[in-house]
């Protein structure tokens, strides 16, 4: 029988998508299997020894904690205080104020004693300029140095004029609202300071919600998954990312990116690699890649390593809109990434970046709201063509819903057999639960934010990297930040 | 496939009707449904066992170390006996108390041992050498030492925490094969157990080391050697003059320069000719450190035939010496360098040379560059530490 054009695009559609979905499934499978004995090893190693020996250890390398601070007024005196409480032999704080226009550089003055000093820095990667450097009188601060500087539009600037400044061989580069566990830079640079032979170039850990923990002076004093929804999805996709996803490329040296919120990095290697891009949204992938891409160019034999334990809280966006605006500047960093690294997919001068991280960022993470979307609009057609085989199309979704809900509650075990965050199993649960509503409720919302990213992407629409309206741990100042945000959006 | 058909296939024809004659596709999607849906009850399952085994782990810890601290505080810590000066050898311990059934299980056991390692990590002198008495005579050092046995290399590196915190005395024959074992963890801890329980030759194993000294191996072992009472120190240029081992001569650099060992100078005055830029510069770190003057001269003389991190060295060892004999050269690297980190270190050193300075400091002050004043002032200023 002759089949039409029609029939041959059919035919090679569903063909392509069940090769690819196929293909995910293992990936994810396997994934799950490469992490747990990642997580395993981990364990056995950590469960004699106690790290925090080390902690006087006059030879313990330096660390600069970096941390770019933009219109944070409300909330950064808390935030600087916060990171004020690492414990660690050999660190400094910068915190750099990018430009901000409401008072959160008067604040650190004040609180912190500050004065501007006369500083002298080589500017090896290219910034907006440094207005001013400043060093606190009281003995208290002196590991805190302020940046301040000209808005540079991006975290990426703000965090480049830190590296420029920054007296120590590795950085640890977080956000100015993220709490660290107080051991934070001891267990970071233990990957680094225990690799027998490769050169690791940047570490990272998990990072979880902060949003319904209990926060003291800074610090966490009980874990819980967020109330909200929104966020405790998140919760959950960021336990499949970093426990589960993170820690299985990390077995195989493949891990493709080390978060924004929290990654400790060889600073020598991140200024020859050129620095954090400014023009990037995605900026903290696109310096993994190109770090990589400067190991490989010059023949380093380097490693990223991941560990599964939690040490940096975040706040989650807990409205739609900040979420869009998240996911929508993730998405189009990602396709900047791949539209300028292009050259690395499937070249095997670049190794198993080439080989395996790219091509599965290009097809599973890049690709994958579009052949989604597509997919959906095939089933319209289908289903207004009469086309369709319902009980087939059914058992099909019924197998892509209990895959997904298996994968998601891996994720949450393999969390468990890292640490039992959580006090009870009731808090468990409700985390649990929330893989059942994604595929309905949270994954056609991160689709639709891709899409959108990839046309503001191809648009060039302009976008700054903007405040994130957090709401703040502490009671009050959580309050006083919500009242000044209403105050400010009626004046407007 | 051969799995699908040998033992699903039959049990998907009877409660599906339809099943052979589905295609392959949706065969092999109704077989990988079923197993997500088992895998995930599994994970609720483990999920629940884990969290129910550690709540009752987390309660019998609380129930019995009350108890475990009653009795210490009672017998070993408010002793009567040693309150009198009595030796501690000479002093019963009430071990009935221990004769319960409640403490004879390998949990309460375990839970004994870990206890007694927490309190002798805070009681030293006789209450710490009773806490070993009592650990002795209740036969947990068995225990210990029978971990040693096992072929599991965690169980090895908990042996030897228990024993080395206990201060047992462990063969040679046992501990030092261990110091060279493939696997890192149990390496790094035989090691630390043969510096803290070898009273005669605590640094043996740096004459076999194979492996290197990797830079946490480091760390640990500074902070052990450093921080172990009664241990006898040897003159670490041993090492810097024999060991093949290149981690090994980096490391005994920074012990010497903990240590203050001025009869290893001359060692590593030899180590300046060494061909690895690496060594050469810890060698030169630590004679600045060790101020050790009648390297300068050597340290100025092969100044231009060297890399830059060993450049950068020398300059802050010549700063550290302070002798004020290389301060014209000091001044000539600050003007003349185009490099900012030379220029920045040589600053530094002539700041560094005090009263020997001053009159150089006005006058480069008075005639530098605007990015050279800046430098100066940065390295002037008492707040900026680096």
């Amino acid at each position: 029988m002759e089949e039409t054009i029609w029939e041959h695009v059919q035919d090679f559609f569903e063909g392509a998508v069940f090769v690819y979905g196929t293909t995910l499934l293992v990936v994810y499978a396997l994934l799950a299997i490469m992490s747990l004995i990642a997580i395993t090893r981990f364990k056995r190693r950590e469960k004699n020894i106690d790290d925090e020996k080390m902690l006087g250890s006059p030879i313990a390398p330096g660390i600069s904690v970096i941390a770019p601070a933009f219109n944070e007024g409300l909330t950064i005196i808390g935030n600087v205080r916060s990171l004020l409480t690492l414990n660690y032999p050999h660190f400094e704080i910068i915190i750099v104020n990018d430009g901000s226009s409401d008072d959160t550089l008067e604040q650190m003055i004040v609180e912190f004693e500050l004065v501007k000093v006369d500083f002298a820095f080589s500017a090896r990667i290219k910034t907006q300029p440094v207005r001013g450097v400043y060093k606190s009188t009281n003995s208290a601060y002196s590991k805190l140095l302020v940046i301040d500087k000209v808005n540079g539009k991006s975290k990426a600037d703000a965090v480049n004029a830190a590296i420029n400044i920054a007296t120590f061989n590795y950085f640890l580069c977080t956000d100015v609202d993220c709490i660290l566990e107080k051991n934070t830079l001891l267990k970071l640079i233990k990957p680094v300071m225990s690799e027998e032979k490769k050169r690791v170039i940047a570490t990272g850990a998990t990072l979880r919600m902060v949003n319904s923990c209990d926060v003291d002076e800074g610090v966490i004093t009980r874990v819980r998954p967020p109330r909200q929804i929104l966020p405790r999805f998140q919760e959950m996709e960021y336990l499949r990312a970093f426990v589960l996803g993170k820690m299985g490329w990390s077995w195989i040296n493949c891990v493709p990116n080390v978060s924004g919120g929290l990654g400790l990095f060889d600073k020598e290697v991140a200024i020859k690699a050129g620095g954090y891009d400014h023009k990037s949204f995605g900026e903290d992938m696109e310096l993994m890649t190109r770090m990589v891409r400067y190991a490989y160019d010059n023949k380093i034999d380097y490693a990223i390593r991941y560990i599964p334990i939690t040490l940096c809280w975040t706040e989650g966006p807990s409205t739609v809109k900040i979420f869009m605006r998240q996911r929508t500047r993730w998405s189009r960093g990602l396709s900047q990434l791949m539209f300028a690294h292009i050259k690395m997919l499937f070249n095997p001068r670049y190794g198993r970046m080439g080989l395996i991280v790219f091509p599965y960022n290009f097809f599973f993470e890049l690709l994958a709201p579009i052949i989604e979307f597509l997919g959906v609009i095939y089933y319209i057609v289908l289903i207004c063509l009469g086309m369709i085989n319902w009980h087939f199309a059914i058992l099909l979704l019924i197998f892509v819903y209990t895959y997904s809900i298996m994968i998601s509650t891996t994720a949450i075990l393999w969390d468990q057999i890292t640490f039992r965050y959580y006090k009870s199993w009731k808090e468990v649960a409700s985390l649990c639960v929330m893989p059942f509503y994604e595929m309905i409720l949270y994954h056609p919302m991160i689709m639709v934010f891709a899409l959108r990213g990839y046309y503001y992407f191809l648009t060039g629409k302009k976008h700054t990297w903007g405040n994130m309206q957090r709401k703040g741990f502490n009671t009050t100042a959580a309050k006083m930040a919500t009242a000044n945000n209403n105050n400010t959006q009626a004046v407007k | 496939m051969l799995l699908l058909e040998a033992f699903f296939a039959p049990f998907f024809r009877r409660y599906f009707y339809y099943f052979d004659s589905y295609p392959l596709v949706i065969q092999i999607a109704i077989f990988l449904t079923v197993v997500a849906i088992v895998s995930t009850v599994i994970a609720y399952a483990s999920i629940l066992y884990r969290r129910y085994r550690g709540s009752r782990h987390d309660k019998k810890i609380a129930r019995i170390n009350p108890l475990l601290d009653e009795i210490l505080t009672e017998s070993i810590i408010l002793n009567d006996d040693l309150a009198e000066g009595k030796p501690v050898e000479e002093i019963p311990l009430p071990l009935e108390k221990f004769d319960r059934p409640r403490f004879k299980t390998p949990f309460a056991r375990q839970a004994i041992i870990e206890r007694l390692i927490h309190y002798r990590k805070n009681f030293s002198g006789d209450i710490g050498l009773l806490l070993r008495k009592l650990y002795i005579e209740l036969g947990l050092e068995k225990e210990s030492f029978g971990k040693l046995k096992s072929f599991k290399w965690d169980r090895k590196v908990k042996s030897l925490i228990e024993l080395t915190a206990m201060d047992m005395s462990i063969a040679d024959v046992n501990i030092l094969p261990l110091t060279n074992s493939k696997n890192r963890e149990l390496r790094a801890e035989a090691r630390h157990a043969y510096i803290k329980l070898s009273k005669n030759e605590p640094f043996k194993f740096f004459d076999v080391v194979s492996e290197p000294l990797l830079m946490w191996d480091q760390l640990e072992l500074f902070k052990i050697i450093t921080t172990t009472k009664d241990i006898s120190i040897p003159n670490f240029a041993r090492w810097v003059t024999y060991s093949s081992n290149k981690s090994v001569v980096a490391f005994c650099l920074k012990l010497i320069v903990h240590y203050n060992q001025q009869e290893a100078v001359p060692s590593i005055i030899k180590l300046l000719d060494n061909k690895d830029h690496y060594l050469r510069s810890n060698a030169i770190n630590a004679l600045g450190k060790l101020k050790a003057d009648e390297a300068e001269d050597k340290l100025v003389q092969i100044y231009s035939s060297q890399p830059l991190d060993c450049q950068l060295e020398i300059l802050k060892a010549i700063g550290r010496m302070g002798t004020g004999k290389n301060l014209t050269f000091l001044r000539q690297e600050f003007l003349r360098s185009s490099d900012f980190d030379i220029r920045k270190n040589a600053a530094k050193s002539i700041i560094s040379h005090k009263q020997h300075s001053e009159e150089m400091l006005g006058e480069l002050l008075d005639t530098a560059t605007a990015e050279n004043k800046l430098i100066l002032k940065h390295c002037m200023n008492p707040l900026i530490k680096y």
